[in-house]
């Protein structure tokens, strides 16, 4: 596969920002991350956006229109992580353009239900891609991630597969959810994770599981509290962005 | 009273058009005022016309219907700059006691310098006075980019600060008898007075005024023309001003844009190399879209689409050149989260027309709440030269206090010769918007182009591209019938290389 050899640029650090303060990130130890593992380009405009996410005063309506806007930056940079072929194409002047052509077909997996928040984004940027669902609840009894219910294009095994679900904390349901795609065929090297947050136990508990997996995250929080919540994080992702 | 004390009066075309599906009016556009430095080459030019009152007024429109066909010209008259009255002097006004004739009434102050910046090409919001109220109103009207403007009243050559601003000064003859009965009929109909009222005044402030301010004024005139029977005179002014406009324009019409212009050493310089150059990172979507924008035989829906998607990931990347400020909230789990906010005091888009609006769904997406102004430019079928006809600026930049304040994010589908963006920028630097506030959004830049000269005129704009073509070519376009276009023959034009062909055309017809 020859994604292997697109090499995202290394984001720039916070810490060479002229105005950054930032006690947010634990970006600055983004060498010790797994080399699966991309983040955004980690601008002071980006954690602006997260900013505004956070904040528990931020409307619903900015909600949706900040992290809409994250969302499509994620799903642009997962795209990058696909292969593309050679093509040429003659232009209105009548010369010959040696560009690129789109390889190898795709779909959204959304783990509901906060990852269907994020399915607008990506059909702004994949027009009308096919997007399957899973439904992943705690088990009352073994306390472990269960499949609920899941919905896939009939196809998908021969697809590259961008799983989506905003927030990475334990990573137990998206765990489950890669499970879930492989016993339908998908192969681990053909699915791109693609979350808003993730915490950074989380993020290493998953990338050992299924290393050859990419993992795009828009930014790495500093960790989960008694009760598994990312901190600072941003609260229910599901919950603002539907409920409140 | 209607607002006629300011107006902006466009001329008519010389030529006659018949209807056609493609239309533009060059005689109603404003050729370049600078050089290729991007300083401004020329001010406008200004008549001052002072005089018995209702001849001034009249000669003024008489002088505009004598241009004729040059672009735009402004009468700013000194009505509008009436002092604001304290209620003590409205009420002594309404009594028709108050000395509205005496120099004092004007705030010559004011009137010299919204004269002063529009004779400096700059943008002025003119004061509204209602003579209903006898008040200066709250509300101001903006004015900007006038090539001749007329500053009429009976005062106009009385204060010498707006003496020296007049490239030609008229004085208007009339015997007072005829001035008097004039006036009645103004007042009463225009101006809703009595006539006892009107001869009260006339004789108190009218006729003492004109002898003691108007009449003496008359030796600063270059010209003296009579209130009737003078079309010798407005004659001569139109020729006189038609002929100093014209000697402005040959100094700064040749070498601006065409890319003939450039020496070799200056096209090899590798704009990679600028810092206020951004071009996106290359990467393999971006490439992919690229192919899919630049082929010929992509469908219009394709072309829509991927335009949209790659103006969001444009105008993403040109919202990191804003400034940031660190900012602590609070996440729904009660723990602080140290982060960043926008640091700008105002923030407003400027599409260039037509095809800069491609890039307005992008901007949309990224940016929902700020204003939208736009600017049509277009070339002129007959020397390429670019033609300003329409400006229609957020209000944030109309004010110039504000203005300095905002950042202005420019948007125009790609800079080939670079005049239209050369004209855009001047437009919002005549607007008094910094230079390191504007940021210029384009899917394309032409290496051998414009660019060079652009970068050289102002360095301190930032310009955010999807790429960079190596080449640009002649091309044929098809032309806009129209003012000495009449059959619509095809225009030679500078094209992008290998580009993605008119983007407007694809992205609209």
């Amino acid at each position: 596969m020859s994604s292997s050899s697109n090499v995202p640029v290394p984001p720039p650090q916070p810490s060479l920002q002229p105005n950054a303060l930032s006690a947010n990130s634990v970006a600055s130890s983004t060498s010790s991350l797994p080399s699966s593992v991309f983040t955004l380009p980690q601008t002071a405009q980006l954690e602006a956006l997260y900013t505004i996410i956070r904040n528990k005063h931020t409307s619903r309506g900015d909600f949706l229109f900040y992290s809409d806007r994250i969302i499509r930056l994620l799903v642009e940079e997962g795209l990058n992580h696909l292969p593309v072929v050679k093509k040429s194409v003659v232009t209105p002047t009548g010369s010959t353009y040696d560009g690129v052509g789109f390889e190898g077909k795709i779909c959204g997996v959304s783990i509901l239900r906060a990852g269907e928040a994020m399915e607008a984004g990506l059909r702004e940027v994949c027009r009308s891609v096919r997007i399957g669902k899973i439904l992943i609840q705690r088990d009352e009894e073994t306390m472990q991630p269960k499949l609920f219910y899941s919905k896939f294009p009939q196809d998908i095994a021969k697809r590259y597969v961008l799983l989506l679900d905003p927030m990475l904390a334990t990573g137990g349901s998206a765990m489950k959810a890669v499970d879930v795609l492989m016993e339908n065929g998908v192969s681990e090297d053909r699915i791109i994770f693609i979350n808003l947050i993730s915490s950074p136990e989380g993020l290493k508990t998953f990338c050992e599981r299924f290393p050859q997996l990419k993992v795009i995250t828009g930014w790495i929080d500093q960790g989960l509290n008694e009760k598994a919540y990312i901190i600072p994080g941003l609260g229910d992702f599901g919950e603002r962005r539907y409920c409140e | 009273m209607s607002q006629s004390f300011l107006q902006q009066e466009l001329q008519p075309a010389s030529v006659s058009l018949k209807s056609q599906k493609n239309t533009l009016l060059i005689s109603h556009g404003r050729p370049p005022w600078y050089g290729p430095d991007g300083q401004r080459t020329s001010d406008a030019f200004v008549i001052g016309v002072a005089g018995a009152s209702t001849d001034v007024t009249h000669v003024a429109r008489q002088i505009v219907k004598a241009l004729g066909s040059i672009p735009t010209v402004l009468i700013l008259s000194q009505d509008s700059f009436y002092k604001h009255h304290s209620p003590e002097e409205i009420k002594l006004a309404f009594e028709s006691k108050f000395d509205f004739d005496s120099p004092h009434a004007i705030d010559m102050k004011l009137f010299a310098s919204c004269l002063a910046d529009l004779k400096a090409c700059r943008q002025s919001n003119i004061p509204v006075y209602s003579f209903e109220e006898h008040q200066r109103l709250e509300e101001t009207k903006y004015a900007y980019g006038a090539t001749v403007i007329i500053a009429e009243g009976i005062m106009a050559l009385q204060d010498p600060a707006l003496r020296n601003l007049y490239d030609l000064k008229v004085y208007v003859q009339c015997d007072s008898d005829l001035m008097l009965a004039r006036r009645i009929a103004r007042d009463t109909k225009e101006r809703g007075r009595s006539v006892d009222g009107i001869l009260e005044q006339y004789l108190r402030y009218v006729k003492p005024s004109y002898d003691n301010f108007v009449r003496p004024t008359s030796a600063f005139a270059d010209i003296i023309v009579p209130g009737q029977n003078n079309e010798v005179a407005i004659e001569l002014i139109s020729t006189h001003t038609r002929r100093q406009l014209q000697e402005r324009s040959n100094s700064f019409r040749p070498k601006m844009v065409t890319s003939s212009s450039y020496s070799p050493d200056l096209i090899n310089k590798p704009l990679e190399n600028d810092p206020n150059l951004m071009i996106l990172p290359s990467t393999s979507q971006l490439k992919g879209i690229f192919t899919i924008l630049r082929s010929k035989d992509t469908s219009r829906q394709d072309f829509i689409f991927f335009t949209d998607r790659l103006s969001t990931i444009l105008v993403e990347h040109a919202l990191q050149l804003l400034p940031y400020s660190p900012h602590l909230v609070t996440t729904p789990l009660d723990v602080p989260s140290y982060g960043k906010k926008l640091d700008t005091k105002h923030l407003c888009g400027v599409s260039i027309q037509r095809s800069g609006s491609a890039l307005e769904r992008g901007f949309l997406r990224v940016i929902n709440d700020v204003p939208i102004g736009t600017l049509l430019i277009q070339s002129n079928s007959q020397d390429g030269e670019p033609l300003l006809l329409d400006v229609k600026l957020p209000l944030l930049v109309r004010h110039r206090s504000s203005a300095q304040d905002t950042w202005v994010f420019l948007l125009d589908a790609q800079i080939g010769t670079g005049a239209a963006a050369f004209m855009s920028i001047r437009i919002l630097l005549d607007h008094g918007v910094q230079q390191d506030h504007i940021i210029f959004v384009t899917f394309l830049v032409a290496r051998t182009g414009g660019i060079t000269t652009l970068r050289r005129a102002f360095p301190h704009v930032r310009i955010v591209s999807g790429t960079i073509d190596n080449d640009m070519r002649e091309g044929w376009l098809e032309g806009d019938r129209g003012e000495g276009n009449e059959e619509g023959r095809k225009i030679k034009i500078w094209v992008m290389n290998p580009g993605m062909g008119q983007i407007g055309d694809r992205y609209y017809l």
